[in-house]
C-alpha cells in the first residue's frame, strides 16, 4: 500500500465522505424509515392545483352575458382504486362511463395515479346527495364543487368551452393546461382564450390523515391562482334582445349592428341560432340532431358563410368608375330597357319594364343594373378587382372570432388559370359588375365597407371586445391594435356615393323607402341576390343613419326570404327606431360595477378634496388674477 | 497497445460493474407498473448503447499513442473553452444554457471541460522547476478559464467539481497543505461569517497553523487580515444584496426554501430513500417512482430509486462499489511515477469521487440541489462517455508504464 501523503489525504477524504453518506442514509432508511414508508403510501406530500376562476363576459353596460356558476364535478383518483371491475359497473350505471372508457382512462393516467382526474361534470344536486354516502364504498371518487359557465341566451359569438380534448392537450400541456382543464372552444371563449383563462395556483399538501402538519415545508407555501380577466363587449344586450325579436320567425340569415365612431359590434344575430348552454352538459340524441339540422343553426351566417352580395355590391362598383374617372356625377350610361345585349347575350336588369339612361344616383336609388353592366365593361377587371380588395369585402375582416372566412373576387388570372376561359370576360364582368357571378361576401364584410363609407372613407377593423376587467384593465388597442385604413375614395366619389344611398331610403322610386326614421337622415342600400340554394333570391339591407353624426350601421341578411326592400329593410327600419327611441341610454355609459372598482374608479366626491388641497387653490389663484 | 500485463482489470471490473449497475437502475427508474400493467421507456437500451460507445472509446483511447494523445490535450482544450462560449448563445433549458441539443441526444460541454481542464492543467504544473507559488498560480489561472464561462451558463455545481479537482490536483503535486489551507481559507472565511464565535475560532486556528508552519510573519499578517477583512465585509455585501438575490442564494443553500421548485424534489426524492428502509419496496415496486412523485427520477435523483426499490443494503452495495473503485483509483494513482500523470488521475479521482458524493447526498437532503448526476450511474449519453473516458485516462496510464518503473 502506497503510503505517500497524497494517497493519505485521498484515502481520509474518501473516508470521511462515504462514512457521511452511510450514517445519512443510516438515519434516514433504519431509523426513520417507518415514518418515511407511512408517508409514502398515503401520498401526504404533494403539490395540488388550484384552478383559476375563468373570467366572465359582460356587454357594455356590464350585463351579464357569460357567467360562472357553481357545479358539481366528480373525480378519480386512479391510484387508491381497489376493485376496478366494481368501479366500473358504479359509472357505468350512475354516469354513463363505459369500463372500456374507464380502462383507457386508467392506463393513461399511470403515470400520475395520484392527481385527481375530471370523470363527470356538472352532475345535478340531487344526484350528488344521493350517490355521497355509496362514496364509501369508492374512496378513489371524490365529489368536488368547481364552476360551470351559463350562457345569458343563444348566439354565435360567445361561443363556449369544453373539456380539454387529447389532442389540444398534446398541443398545450407546455402551457399549463392539466388534463382536467377546460378551454374555449369556439367564439370569443376560444379567441381570448389566453385573456379569460388565468393561471392555476399551486397548493402544498403537507398533513397526515389526522391532519396534522407533517412539517417538511417550513410553511405552508402555495401560490394563488390568478383570476382570467373578464371581457366588456361593445354589445348591448338590449339592441341585440330586440334584434332577436324583430328578426322574421323562421327565417335564416342575420343581422349586424355596428357603431360607426369605433367600429364596435352593438349586435350579433345569426339565425337559426342555438344555445351555448347546451355544450355543458352531456348532449342527448335529440339535441345533436337538432344542432346537425339541414338549417345549420351551429353556423355563424355573419361570418362562418359567404353570399352573392347582389345588389348592395353596386357601390363598390360604381365608386371605381367614379375614382377612375370612367364617370362622373351625370354621366349617362346605356339606356336601359329591362337589360341590355353584351356579346350574343342579352343580360336582364331585375325589372323589364327598364329604367331608360340613368346617372349614378339614380342606378344606385332603382338598383338599375344595366347601368352596372355598362360601367364594369368600360373598366378593367384587375383594376375593380384591386378596388373591392382595397374596400375590405374580399379578404377576412379579423373581427376578433375564430375562423372567420374569406369572401371571393375573382381576376383575369382566375377565369383564365382556373376556368380556363379563353374568350372575352365581358359577360362575368357584368355579373360581377352587380354582385353576382363568382363574387361572395360575408355579411360581416358589407356591414364593414358600409361603415366605412358612413365614416367618410375610414376602414375600421370590425371588433366585440372593448376592453378587460377585473385583474387588470386592458383595451382592445392594447390587446391587440386594431387595424385601419383609408378607402381609396377622393371625397367628390364619398359625397356621389354618399347622395346615392340617400336616394335609396329617401327619393321617389328608391328601393328602400320602409326606411324611416324621424331625427336622422338614412342612408341604405337593398339587394336580391340570385343564388343556387333555391328559388328565391338572398335578401339584403344594409344602411345607416346620421344624426348630428354617424350613429349606426344596420345590415339585415336573409336566405332566399326575396326582395331585400320588401323584406329586410322593413327590420332593418324597426332597429334604427329602436335605437334612435332609446339613444341616451345606449350611449351613456355605466358606472363600472363595484366588483370591479378600484381605487381609481371611486366616485369623484370622495377622492377630489384630498387631491387638491384646498387651502392652495384659493391662495394662489386671486393673486394671478388680479393684476389682469 | 494493450498490455495484459500491466493492465488494470480491477479498476475496468468495478468501473463494469458501476455501468451495469446503472443500467438496471435506468430500467426500474424508467418503467411503471401499475397492478398486472408495466410500461417501459426507451431509455435503457439507449444507456446500454452509449455503455457500449463508451467502453469502445476507452479501447480506442488505450490504443492511441502517447504522444499523441500529449498533442491532442491543447487544441481539446481550446475547441472546448469555444463550445463554452457557443453554449451560451444556445436557448435556455430551465433558465440556464447548458446543452447542445441533437435528435437522440444532448451534449453538455462543461462534461468535457472537466477532463481536458484536468490533463492541462496536469501537464503546465508538473513542468520541472515550478515554485509552489508558480504551481497554483497557473493551475488556478487554467482552471477559471472554463469555471468563468460555466459559471455564467449558469450552471454553480459544477463550478465547485473544478475547484474540487484543482485542489486534488495541488495535493497530488506535493505543494505543502499549508498553500492549501492558504487558499480555502477565504472560502471558510466567509462561511465562518455566519456567526461570530466561529470567525474568532477560525482565525486564531488558521494564524496558529501558519506559526507552526514558520511562514514569514509578513505573509501571516497579510493572510489573516485578509481573512478578517472577508469575514467582516460579508454582512455588509449580504444586506447590500436584493432581495431575490438573497432569496436565490438562500434556497440554493437549503432548498426548502423554494417547496415548489428544488424543495419539492429533494422533499419527494427524501421520502422514496426513506420509504426504502432495510430491504427496500422491491424490484419496480417504487411507489414513490411509479406514481410519478418523483422528478428526474432517471438522471439526477436516480439515487432515490435504488433507495426506494432496494433499500439502506441496496444503498449500502451501491456505496461499497463505489469505495472499491475509488480505492482503487487512489492505489492506480499512487503506482503511477510520471509527474504529470500522477497530478491527472488525482484530478479524474476528485471529480468523480466529488459528483459522487454530492448527488447521493442530494437525494437524501445532505447537499444542495446542484443538477450534478451520479458518475456512471445517471442516465444520460455524453455524461457516461466523459466519465468513462477519464477512468480510461488512468487506465491508459497504468498501461502505459514502463517496464523499469
Amino acid at each position: 500500500m502506497n503510503r505517500s501523503i497524497p494517497s493519505l489525504v485521498f484515502r481520509i477524504c474518501l473516508g470521511v465522505l462515504i462514512l457521511t453518506l452511510v450514517g445519512a442514509l443510516f438515519r434516514l432508511q433504519v431509523v426513520r424509515g417507518g415514518y418515511y414508508k407511512k408517508i409514502a403510501e398515503s401520498n401526504f406530500v404533494r403539490i395540488r392545483r388550484v384552478v383559476a376562476t375563468r373570467g366572465e363576459i359582460f356587454d357594455s353596460k356590464f350585463r351579464p352575458i357569460v357567467t360562472n356558476i357553481p357545479s358539481h364535478n366528480l373525480y378519480l383518483t386512479s391510484g387508491k382504486i381497489a376493485n376496478l371491475p366494481a368501479l366500473g359497473k358504479f359509472l357505468s350505471a350512475n354516469f354513463a362511463i363505459k369500463p372500456e372508457d374507464l380502462r383507457k382512462l386508467v392506463v393513461a393516467q399511470r403515470f400520475k395515479t395520484y392527481e385527481e382526474i375530471l370523470l363527470a361534470d356538472n352532475i345535478p344536486y340531487e344526484k350528488v346527495l344521493t350517490l355521497s354516502e355509496r362514496l364509501d364504498e369508492f374512496p378513489e371518487l371524490t365529489f368536488h364543487n368547481g364552476t360551470t359557465r351559463s350562457y345569458g341566451y343563444p348566439n354565435h359569438f360567445t361561443g363556449y368551452v369544453g373539456r380539454i380534448d387529447e389532442k389540444e392537450y398534446l398541443l398545450y400541456k407546455d402551457e399549463d393546461y392539466s388534463l382536467n382543464a377546460y378551454l374555449g372552444k369556439t367564439g370569443l371563449e376560444r379567441y381570448y382564450e389566453v385573456l379569460l383563462r388565468g393561471t392555476d395556483g399551486k397548493e402544498i399538501i403537507q398533513v397526515d390523515a389526522s391532519g396534522k402538519s407533517l412539517e417538511f415545508f417550513r410553511e405552508n407555501i402555495s401560490v394563488p391562482p390568478q383570476n382570467g380577466l373578464s371581457l366588456v363587449l361593445s354589445i348591448d344586450n338590449d339592441l341585440q334582445s330586440y334584434a332577436n325579436d324583430v328578426f322574421p320567425a323562421g327565417r335564416k340569415g342575420c343581422i349586424i349592428v355596428t357603431d360607426v365612431k369605433t367600429g364596435g359590434i352593438l349586435a350579433y344575430l345569426s339565425k337559426p341560432d342555438y344555445d351555448p348552454n347546451v355544450f355543458m352538459h352531456s348532449i342527448s340524441p335529440e339535441v345533436w340532431a337538432e344542432l346537425n339540422s339541414p338549417n345549420r343553426p351551429l353556423m355563424d351566417r355573419i361570418i362562418h358563410a359567404s353570399y352573392p352580395p347582389g345588389s348592395v355590391f353596386k357601390p363598390v362598383t360604381g365608386s371605381k368608375g367614379l375614382e377612375t374617372g370612367v364617370i362622373d356625377r351625370n354621366t349617362h350610361l346605356a339606356s336601359c330597357v329591362g337589360g341590355m345585349r353584351i356579346g350574343n347575350r342579352f343580360f336582364k336588369c331585375w325589372t323589364s319594364r327598364g329604367h331608360g339612361s340613368l346617372s349614378i344616383v339614380d342606378a344606385h336609388r332603382v338598383s338599375c343594373d344595366v347601368f352596372f353592366y355598362d360601367l364594369i365593361n368600360r373598366m378593367d377587371l384587375d383594376a375593380v378587382y384591386a378596388h373591392a380588395r382595397a374596400c375590405g369585402v374580399v379578404d377576412k375582416t379579423g373581427i376578433d372570432l375564430p375562423n372567420e372566412r374569406d369572401g371571393f373576387y375573382p381576376n383575369t388570372a382566375y377565369y383564365r388559370d382556373q376556368r380556363k376561359i379563353r374568350g372575352g370576360l365581358n359577360g362575368y364582368k357584368a355579373n360581377l359588375a352587380i354582385g353576382q357571378g363568382e363574387v361572395l361576401t360575408t355579411p360581416l364584410q358589407i356591414n364593414t365597407f358600409f361603415a366605412a363609407v358612413a365614416r367618410d372613407g375610414l376602414w375600421i377593423q370590425p371588433h366585440l371586445l372593448v376592453s378587460t376587467i377585473g385583474r387588470s384593465r386592458i383595451t382592445r388597442e392594447q390587446v391587440q391594435p386594431l387595424h385601419k385604413h383609408r378607402l381609396p375614395w377622393k371625397a367628390s366619389t364619398l359625397q356621389i356615393i354618399h347622395d346615392a344611398l340617400w336616394a335609396v331610403t329617401n327619393a321617389p322610386g328608391g328601393t328602400a323607402r320602409a326606411i324611416n326614421v324621424p331625427g336622422t337622415t338614412t342612408y341604405g342600400k337593398t339587394g336580391s341576390a340570385e343564388n343556387y340554394m333555391g328559388k328565391m333570391t338572398h335578401a339584403w339591407f344594409t344602411g345607416y343613419i346620421v344624426t348630428d353624426k354617424p350613429e349606426i350601421v344596420v345590415t339585415v341578411f336573409m336566405e332566399n326570404a326575396g326582395g331585400g326592400g320588401g323584406v329586410c329593410a322593413p327590420v332593418a327600419n324597426k332597429i334604427f327606431n329602436y335605437y334612435i327611441g332609446n339613444l341616451k341610454r345606449i350611449k351613456t355609459p355605466a358606472p363600472i360595477p363595484p366588483q370591479f372598482r378600484t381605487e381609481e374608479d371611486a366616485p369623484p366626491a370622495e377622492q377630489t378634496p384630498p387631491e387638491v388641497p384646498p387651502e392652495v387653490l384659493p391662495a394662489e389663484t386671486p393673486p394671478e388674477e388680479a393684476p389682469q | 497497445m494493450i498490455s495484459r500485463r500491466k493492465f488494470d482489470f480491477v479498476l475496468a471490473a468495478y468501473l463494469l460493474a458501476l455501468i451495469v449497475m446503472g443500467c438496471v437502475a435506468i430500467f426500474t427508474a424508467t418503467t411503471t407498473s401499475i397492478g398486472d400493467f408495466t410500461a417501459t421507456q426507451n431509455n435503457w437500451w439507449k444507456q446500454i448503447i452509449f455503455s457500449a460507445l463508451a467502453i469502445g472509446t476507452i479501447l480506442l483511447l488505450l490504443r492511441l499513442p502517447m504522444p499523441i494523445f500529449d498533442l491532442l490535450i491543447l487544441p481539446a482544450f481550446a475547441l472546448n473553452i469555444l463550445l463554452l462560449i457557443l453554449v451560451l448563445f444556445t436557448p435556455a433549458v430551465n433558465g440556464s444554457h447548458r446543452w447542445f441539443s441533437f435528435p437522440g441526444f444532448n451534449f453538455q460541454p462543461s462534461e468535457s471541460a472537466k477532463i481536458l481542464t484536468i490533463l492541462l492543467v496536469a501537464k503546465v504544473i508538473s513542468k520541472q522547476h515550478l515554485s509552489e507559488v508558480r504551481q497554483i498560480l497557473y493551475g488556478a489561472g487554467i482552471t477559471l478559464l472554463p469555471v468563468l464561462l460555466i459559471f455564467i451558463e449558469p450552471d454553480f455545481g459544477t463550478t465547485l467539481v473544478f475547484m474540487f479537482s484543482l485542489l486534488a490536483m495541488l495535493v497530488a503535486a506535493e505543494v505543502p497543505l499549508i498553500y492549501i489551507l492558504l487558499m480555502v481559507s477565504p472560502v471558510v472565511s466567509i462561511v465562518s461569517s455566519l456567526w461570530w464565535v466561529a470567525i474568532v475560532v477560525w482565525i486564531l486556528g488558521l494564524v496558529y497553523l501558519l506559526l507552526r508552519a514558520r511562514l514569514s510573519w509578513i505573509a501571516i499578517s497579510i493572510t489573516a487580515s485578509i481573512n478578517i477583512f472577508l469575514a467582516l465585509i460579508m454582512p455588509v455585501f449580504w444586506n447590500s444584496l436584493k432581495n431575490y438575490q438573497q432569496d436565490r442564494v438562500l434556497s440554493f443553500i437549503d432548498p426548502l426554501r423554494d417547496p415548489l421548485g428544488a424543495g419539492y424534489q429533494i422533499i419527494q426524492a427524501k421520502i422514496a430513500v426513506g420509504s426504502g428502509a432495510v430491504i427496500g419496496k422491491g424490484w419496480l415496486q417504487g411507489t414513490q417512482k411509479n406514481m410519478n412523485f418523483l422528478p428526474e427520477r432517471h438522471t439526477d435523483f436516480i439515487f432515490s430509486v435504488i433507495g426506494e426499490e432496494f433499500g439502506f443494503l441496496g444503498s449500502l452495495l451501491l456505496l461499497f462499489v463505489f469505495t472499491l473503485f475509488f480505492l482503487r483509483l487512489i492505489h492506480d494513482q499512487g503506482e503511477l511515477k510520471i509527474k504529470e500523470r500522477k497530478i491527472a488521475s488525482a484530478g479524474i479521482l476528485a471529480y468523480l469521487m466529488f459528483q459522487t458524493f454530492i448527488n447521493i447526498g442530494m437525494n437524501i437532503g445532505l447537499v444542495p440541489a446542484t443538477g450534478i448526476p451520479l458518475p456512471f450511474i445517471s442516465y444520460g449519453g455524453s455524461n457516461l462517455l466523459i466519465n468513462a473516458l477519464a477512468v480510461g485516462v488512468v487506465l491508459k496510464y497504468i498501461n502505459e508504464r514502463g517496464f523499469m518503473i
